[in-house]
């Protein structure tokens, strides 16, 4: 399958990030791996880049992090998100799927 | 353990690619962990040290690569950015004030034609400076997005300081009212007076735009 344009993801892996921290709080590596399987590995990133993403999250105030110790293995550093990141992750969802609707009825029109 | 190898290789190429950043040490181990969690989780059929190097590379993406990532996410500091606007708004000041002084004492001839030209568009320059300060706040409000209230707050409060003392200077008659004489009318010092009390909420509806596009 066609793997979707660069940019266009980078664009949003904010938003994806912040989707899948408020369903749950997860290290990075667990993002990484459920951001891949959400999208069916269609939205890929290297990896290496969703660190910068989430150091900005929360420099902006939108995710935070903590230390959890494992029975097994070293801690592990956990990211949840804020109030002012669910507040943002509705307003960029709302903005999104209106983007998403109104594309539809313009590409639509544009075959008939 | 050849993996073990090939992570450390990797992490020091990283170490070398990230220089002097304070942020450098917590940034490795994220890599370290991850990199740790990848090899634990790998399914694929992984011998020598190129196909290890290869994988994480895959993965990851270079060291290099990665690098150059975050030298422009920590290019972006609450300091830097107060420091930028800071510096900004008093070349304004400098270059305008040079400016006065200059056409005053060498009274040079395209010198006075740039004076006559620049204090014949006083109400184009100011919404020009009023930009920048919605600029200020838009700048803020995208890179520091829910955080950046408090540093816009310090920033203006910081950058306002020699708009006020000119204003006091202009307002007391310290500076000599003839230097600035054909623009002192008692309508255009109110028009000064109410922009500078208009800079605040220019910078804040800046900051509420600039924060619906942090993310």
């Amino acid at each position: 399958m066609k793997m979707f344009n660069r940019e266009l993801v980078k664009g949003s892996t904010s938003l994806v990030v912040l989707q899948l921290l408020n369903e749950r709080d997860m290290y990075g590596y667990e993002l990484s791996k459920e951001f891949g399987r959400r999208s069916e590995q269609l939205l890929q990133v290297k990896e290496g880049t969703l660190y910068p993403a989430l150091h900005k999250l929360e420099k902006q105030a939108y995710i935070e992090c903590y230390w959890q110790e494992q029975e097994k293995g070293p801690a592990r550093k956990y990211y949840k998100i804020t109030e002012a990141g669910r507040e943002m992750l509705t307003e960029k969802t709302s903005e999104w799927q209106k983007f998403v609707s109104v594309m539809n009825k313009v590409l639509r029109e544009n075959k008939t | 353990m050849t993996y073990h190898k090939v992570k450390e290789q990797y992490l020091e190429q990283l170490r070398d690619e990230l220089n002097k950043h304070s942020e450098k040490e917590e940034i490795l181990l994220d890599y370290d962990q991850h990199i740790s969690e990848l090899v634990n989780e790998c399914d694929v059929n992984i011998e020598t040290e190129q196909e290890w190097m290869f994988y994480i590379t895959h993965r990851l993406g270079t060291p290099k690569g990665v690098a150059r990532i975050w030298q422009e996410e920590l290019s972006v500091s609450q300091n830097k950015t107060l420091l930028y606007f800071l510096f900004v708004n008093l070349l304004f000041f400098f270059f305008g004030g040079l400016l006065t002084l200059l056409h005053f004492t060498l009274g040079l001839q395209w010198f006075t034609e740039l004076w006559r030209y620049l204090t014949s568009i006083p109400t184009l320059l100011m919404f020009l400076y009023m930009f920048f300060w919605g600029l200020l706040g838009y700048e803020i409000g995208k890179g520091f997005g829910a955080n950046g209230e408090k540093l816009m707050k310090k920033t203006f409060t910081v950058a306002i300081i020699p708009n006020l003392m000119l204003l006091i200077l202009v307002l007391f008659k310290i500076i000599p009212y003839d230097w600035f004489e054909p623009l002192l009318t008692r309508s255009f010092i109110w028009l000064c007076i109410t922009s500078t009390v208009l800079l605040y909420p220019i910078s804040y509806l800046g900051f509420r735009w600039g924060k619906k596009k942090s993310v």
